[in-house]
């Protein structure tokens, strides 16, 4: 099985394509309108030297842009999340729960709640298709 | 908007999910507004899985949020983090939570297998029917 260098277009690539094959997503998802944007703060004792954004964009089912963008962009963002990279690694590899993590503050999200909170199983679904590309952690490749 | 919200429990990240979905409720529901106008009473949440409990106090138009369990609230829901969530979408009828749905049998199935428990669920049915109203983001 392919895999891919997490934050890097090609990763975000396979993660596009996890979700538009999803089926489950599409009926999960057909409500939801509109981006999320992603930060994940720089470790360089981590191998992340610089912040990571990136822009990803949803419609009733499809996905639209998924791709790495500045810092002006991904505010540009209807939802802006950010985080610590150790925390995203651990979303990503299931260890985390993203809602556990807003709770307690791991995460941070700027936007609408009560919006994330009525779609909560279309957030939870794009990221358990996350947790099924095969990645490759910068502190661990 | 004619309403206050005070948020002195703010070294606890919970607090402002909490504050951002009544906030966000608030003003985009009058329904919403005049329940909470009319709300007073304190209520708590605690979840021990993620060591944060808030407590609400509720002064008709006024709230505010206090770290921990503190002032005795009348309603205590104590579940875990991951349950909490389905109180916010609990559909609400005429006033009452609407427990006939997929997320109000849920809601019932951690009821009945005790994952969520409701001090006050009985003596303090108004307070808790307007606290999930103003809770619910459906």
């Amino acid at each position: 099985m392919a895999e891919y260098k997490a934050f890097t277009q090609e990763w975000m690539d396979a993660w596009k394509e996890k979700i538009t094959g999803s089926q489950e997503y599409k009926e999960i998802a057909k409500d939801w309108e509109g981006s999320v944007s992603i930060t994940v703060n720089a470790d360089p004792s981590k191998n992340v030297p610089e912040t990571v954004y990136m822009f990803t964009d949803y419609w009733h089912g499809d996905v639209r842009d998924f791709v790495l963008c500045d810092a002006a962009r991904a505010q540009t963002a209807k939802f802006v999340m950010s985080g610590d990279y150790a925390r995203w690694k651990q979303v990503a590899k299931k260890e985390l729960d993203a809602t556990k993590a807003l709770m307690q503050g791991k995460l941070k999200l700027k936007g609408d709640l009560t919006y994330v909170v009525r779609n909560i199983k279309t957030v939870n679904k794009v990221i358990d298709l996350l947790t099924e590309v095969n990645t490759i952690f910068p502190d661990e490749g | 908007m004619d309403y206050s919200i005070v948020n002195n429990a703010q070294d606890l990240p919970f607090s402002f999910i909490v504050q951002d979905i009544i906030a966000g409720n608030l003003e985009r529901s009058a329904a919403k507004l005049a329940v909470f106008k009319k709300m007073e009473g304190i209520a708590a949440i605690d979840l021990p899985d993620i060591a944060a409990a808030v407590t609400l106090i509720f002064q008709r138009g006024k709230l505010t949020l206090e770290t921990g369990i503190v002032s005795n609230p009348a309603i205590i829901i104590k579940t875990s983090s991951d349950i909490v969530t389905d109180l916010n979408l609990l559909k609400i009828c005429c006033g009452l939570p609407c427990y006939f749905n997929a997320s109000g049998r849920r809601v019932l199935r951690h009821l009945l297998a005790g994952n969520l428990r409701i001090k006050g669920l009985f003596t303090h049915p108004v307070l808790l029917n307007r606290f999930t109203e103003i809770m619910s983001v459906i």
